[in-house]
């Protein structure tokens, strides 16, 4: 990749606060998912997403693509800040982002057809009929799919081929950038890979730029340029690919990466897993200052005082922790 | 060691309305005394339902049909129901997937966890609290007091992982049979359950039978391994030949379709092409054939034979055949 184009996409301190619970006698309260968070995206690169369940990878994913109005910050889209446009005015940049979902079986209409699933999003464009059959062939060859599938309804196919439908109708905007929410964790392992190498061969092709979120850390590491890892709304690190996982800083990130367990048995037996104490605590909830220190086998006193603010280590390698910061760990 | 388990020619045929499920197709494995084993497959290809077979759980519409089957000594084709029922939950303990699932909601965890030490070990109410408690301090659970009392929804995903593998070898199992027990977990969860079934296993002398189709989690925990496809057993060896000298093209594909460690970048990963057989119509020959780059006329027709590489390893697959043509893996 060339050294700094524009980007694509900027989010900046980006929130997505949601309301819950809340009565006539309770108060509502606020579930922080995504408590600031900032980054860009640069044309034609994967941009890996990844912590476990809660931590806010999705709600980034559909804020970006402003499933979401976002409760505070920016996203700029090709410079344009598209986080506090009304749904009409954002209805042009739909066509330029897309989504593909986790689950193949939920995201297709099981009424429609799946030349009708594959062509809602041209006929909303205005695209003309004629030219919709011909765009559709074209969407279903690219994602390895045949002609006569076309008539056919998403109960007839297997999780993979469902999830090529799933990814025709993302393409068929001819979008710019698409978030790839779990793409591949519903389906076998053999499956995976295609859908992965696919993946990769139209971004080659088209150019496109992807959000790739997932919590399979292996797979984060194949398929991205560059790689965020989230934890309890916030991002606590983020750098290039190999630099992110050859030289980790945060101790989130170290304590994740060896919980992966490895597919070798010689490698498995000589490594040690850090073994985190206790659970995610609840996002409705989080611990004061940074909110991995209760689990942290590192935290002081000061880390339940401020909140780390994620800053350049160098080279571009940003980690939101004050230990690292001060060079203690 | 001992002979635990010993399976011969396991078949399980599932009758529905549209015709007959061949989810298992003649499967033999052995499991020895003190020993670690994983079935490793992906969906549909009949892991879950030989070890269910194996320990009595399925419905009625299940057609079980075997040479043998024997645990610790006993023929469990010819036993009677209320007999399973005691070696089920006592000499043998199971950990289910879904930890949200396989606790009933409705009873507390206290309930649940003297259930089986007051039936099998005929412990009175006091000695079976007693040893509940004692079960979750074993299973890590903080404040096991307090946590005694709670019901299911209050423990989260890991710590509903924790009671259900507290209960399973609440009796002192002679083995523990684990059907993807942190598919449903997070990785750091995962790395705390794995630890936490690694003492277990390394305090007590139980067996154990892990299903999974993670292959990191199988490498990690289990020290010999069935590789299965189409409801057959296509390959099985130690933890080390299954994954430093596998033979069948399937466990190839398996292992080239996750990314490895010391992969470069921009490598691309080698998927197995095509979808698994339809079990409902099983292809008539080796079930891989469709997906294999190998495939010969032959695969088409017929199985291939049992081909036995060492004490541990054995492969079916036509290529092994001293006339087949010699294919190296593809690294």
């Amino acid at each position: 990749m060339a050294k700094k184009p524009l980007p694509l996409i900027e989010a900046k301190d980006l929130k997505m606060y949601f309301p819950v619970g809340g009565s006539l006698f309770g108060k509502r309260k606020l579930l922080k998912a995504v408590d600031g968070v900032s980054f860009q995206l640069y044309p034609g690169e994967t941009f890996g997403l990844v912590g476990e369940s809660g931590c806010g990878k999705t709600t980034v994913g559909r804020t970006l693509v402003r499933l979401y109005e976002p409760t505070g910050g920016q996203i700029l889209f090709d410079g344009t800040d598209i986080a506090k446009l009304s749904e009409a005015e954002v209805l042009p940049y739909r066509n330029r982002m897309q989504m593909i979902f986790q689950d193949p079986y939920a995201s297709l209409n099981p009424r429609m057809t799946v030349s009708s699933i594959i062509a809602e999003p041209l006929r909303y464009q205005g695209v003309k009929p004629q030219e919709i059959a011909s765009r559709v062939r074209d969407l279903v060859q690219q994602v390895g799919l045949k002609e006569d599938h076309l008539n056919r309804y998403p109960h007839e196919f297997s999780g993979g081929q469902r999830q090529r439908i799933g990814i025709a109708r993302a393409l068929a905007s001819h979008p710019d950038f698409i978030v790839c929410d779990e793409p591949i964790s519903a389906l076998d392992v053999s499956i995976q890979a295609q859908i992965i190498n696919m993946l990769e061969e139209l971004q080659e092709k088209l150019n496109v730029t992807y959000l790739f979120v997932s919590h399979d850390l292996s797979m984060v590491r194949h398929i991205s340029h560059r790689v965020a890892v989230m934890y309890l709304g916030h991002i606590v690190e983020m750098a290039e690919v190999r630099e992110l996982y050859g030289n980790m800083l945060h101790p989130y990130t170290k304590a994740l990466m060896s919980a992966v367990p490895i597919a070798d048995p010689d490698a498995a037996a000589k490594s040690r897993r850090i073994v985190l104490q206790g659970d995610v605590p609840k996002p409705i909830d989080p611990p004061s200052g940074c909110a991995f220190r209760t689990r942290c086998p590192h935290a002081t006193a000061a880390c339940a005082e401020t909140v780390p603010e994620l800053t350049d280590m160098g080279g571009e390698h940003y980690a939101a922790c004050i230990r690292v910061q001060r060079g203690e760990i | 060691m001992g002979r635990l388990l010993e399976v011969k020619n396991l078949t399980t045929n599932f009758h529905i309305g549209v015709g007959c499920v061949q989810a298992v197709r003649s499967v033999s494995f052995y499991l020895d005394q003190g020993e670690s084993l994983g079935v490793v497959g992906e969906s549909g290809s009949g892991k879950s339902v030989t070890m269910l077979s194996v320990m009595g759980l399925l419905p009625g519409y299940a057609e079980i049909k075997a040479d043998a089957i024997r645990f610790d000594g006993k023929d469990m084709l010819n036993i009677s129901p209320s007999e399973f029922r005691k070696i089920r939950g006592g000499d043998i303990g199971m950990i289910f997937q879904d930890p949200m699932t396989s606790l009933n909601p409705l009873y507390t965890v206290e309930n649940q966890l003297t259930e089986p030490l007051r039936i099998h070990r005929g412990m009175s109410k006091a000695e079976a609290r007693l040893a509940a408690l004692n079960l979750l301090k074993r299973v890590e659970i903080p404040d096991p007091e307090q946590r005694l009392k709670q019901y299911p929804h209050e423990f989260s995903g890991g710590m509903r992982q924790r009671v259900m593998i507290a209960m399973a070898v609440a009796c002192q199992p002679k083995l523990v049979i684990a059907d993807e027990p942190t598919t449903a977990l997070d990785v750091t969860i995962q790395a705390q359950v794995l630890d936490l079934l690694d003492q277990l296993k390394k305090t007590t002398s139980t067996s154990t039978i892990m299903i999974t189709h993670d292959l990191g989690v199988i490498a990690s925990m289990c020290k010999r391994i069935l590789v299965m496809y189409g409801g057959l057993v296509v390959e099985q060896g130690t933890a080390r030949e299954i994954f430093y000298q596998p033979k069948h093209p399937y466990t190839w594909g398996l292992l080239h379709s996750i990314p490895r460690i010391n992969q470069q970048k921009g490598e691309k990963l080698i998927p197995i092409n095509g979808t698994p057989p339809d079990m409902l119509r099983p292809p008539k020959g080796c079930p891989f054939a469709p997906r294999c780059r190998y495939a010969m006329p032959v695969c088409q027709k017929y199985l291939a034979p049992e081909t036995v590489l060492s004490g541990t390893h054995a492969v079916c697959c036509h290529l092994m055949h001293e006339k087949a043509p010699k294919v190296e893996r593809q690294v």
